[in-house]
């Protein structure tokens, strides 16, 4: 194990290479990516800007750049996987960028990304995750269950991170607040290496933000926004904080299980021919009065009244610390009923 | 209003995830002892995959929980 000199050396620089990689980087990305015409129209503003779109290149670089550099400083095999996992998710979402895939592309490939951490971990026998689920009150050693679960936390956690992703820094921004909780946890459950392991996506989305923040001047596309997820869910997991991970995630969740308990299929949202919103003459959100629209999370914040981008990127954010305030809780909780 | 409301839903679904961590860890991960206490012997792949489908069934119930708290939610919201 790690000790606490290293623990602080090795932070700093993972810390540093993630944070001031993505913040040099992306400027760059985006006068390319704006002369080779690779944007798209951001639909909630007058005129529809054109903005430059993916940086998942840019996010992938930095975080591979980090997570390299942790895997040769601790040779932990776990490291490899999650860097693996990652690097699987953003080649589905540049896919997925690159053309236009159907609905089911992105679940369905995901499934690869998930490989890593089961395979590595029978090579290393259990020096990745182990065979049992971190249920706040207790460990449940369920072997039959845990595996197949990991190839379902993936898919989600990916998915789920990509379907947040509708307004200006709205992925962004909810991953920080976020990541705070899980980074709590995998700090207090987990072990050293694989919090050293999660430190970039904090700091990679930090520095992120910075361009992705209303107005924005680049979308991270899916590549960026899988890789994200997938990367949440894979340090989640090697970390033995699944639950809390979920936990402080549930905004998100519940914005994609309310999309697909409407639409009752995978589907993507361009796909969706009634809009759960519609954009008012002085480019607000409205909630749709259609009943086959689907359900989401914006739907649901703008029920009341139309509210802007801005301040429902905001209303976000304020759910969000509140669900990580609950994943803190739980954590508390563990440390009270398992830890004492 | 909205955002008070959104909370309370957040809050709901919070405290069924911990329901369910709490009966997974106090009644299935022990299923072993408690047959055992019982006389009766599974073996472990058995035991395993009775646990595995009981943990399934707790999350479909959630989901299904889930998704009426929505209906109800937002059925009437939009109604107003």
């Amino acid at each position: 194990m790690l000790d606490s000199v290293n623990l602080v050396i090795y932070g700093a620089a993972v810390s540093a290479i993630s944070f001031f990689g993505v913040l040099f980087m992306t400027p760059a990305a985006i006068r390319s990516l704006t002369a080779k015409r690779k944007v798209v129209p951001d639909a909630h503003k007058p005129e529809k800007p054109q903005v430059p779109r993916p940086a998942g290149p840019v996010i992938m670089i930095s975080i591979a750049a980090a997570e390299i550099v942790l895997f040769f400083l601790t040779m932990n095999i776990a490291v490899f996987a999650i860097l693996l996992t990652t690097a699987i998710a953003f080649l589905v979402g540049y896919i997925d960028d690159s053309r236009m895939m159907p609905g089911w592309f992105k679940p369905v490939a995901l499934l690869a990304a998930a490989i890593p951490l089961v395979v590595l971990d029978i090579y290393s026998v259990g020096e990745v995750h182990g065979e049992s689920l971190n249920l706040i009150f207790g460990r449940a050693h369920i072997p039959l269950l845990y595996i197949p679960l990991i190839f379902v936390i993936i898919p989600i956690t990916g998915n789920t991170i990509n379907s947040i992703d509708v307004l200006n820094g709205v992925a962004s921004g909810f991953l920080i607040i976020a990541t705070i909780p899980l980074l709590a946890s995998i700090a207090i459950f987990g072990s050293r290496e694989v919090f050293l392991a999660a430190l970039p996506i904090l700091f990679a989305t930090i520095a992120f933000y910075r361009y992705h923040k209303f107005p924005s001047r680049i979308f991270p596309g899916d590549s960026g926004t899988l890789l994200l997820g997938a990367m949440y869910g894979a340090v989640a997991i090697a970390g033995s904080s699944e639950i809390i991970g979920v936990i402080a995630l549930l905004p998100a969740v519940m914005n994609s299980f309310l999309f697909l308990a409407s639409v009752k299929r995978i589907v993507e949202h361009r796909e969706v021919k009634a809009r759960p919103t519609i954009l008012t003459d002085d480019f607000k959100l409205a909630a749709s009065n259609d009943s086959t629209a689907p359900a989401t999370l914006v739907r649901l914040i703008v029920v009341d009244r139309p509210l802007g981008e801005r301040e429902i990127g905001y209303q976000i954010f304020k759910l969000a610390t509140f669900t990580a305030l609950l994943a803190f809780a739980s954590i508390a909780i563990q440390y009270i009923v398992v830890l004492r | 209003m909205t955002l008070t409301i959104l909370a309370l839903f957040v809050t709901g679904i919070w405290v069924m995830i911990l329901a369910a961590a709490a009966f997974l860890v106090i009644f299935v991960a022990p299923l072993e002892t408690y047959l055992y206490l019982f006389g009766s012997h599974g073996g472990r792949l058995t035991i395993s995959a009775v646990q595995s489908a009981i943990a399934i069934l707790i999350v479909i119930v959630l989901a299904l929980g889930l998704n009426r708290l929505k209906v109800i939610y937002l059925h009437k919201k939009l109604q107003q």
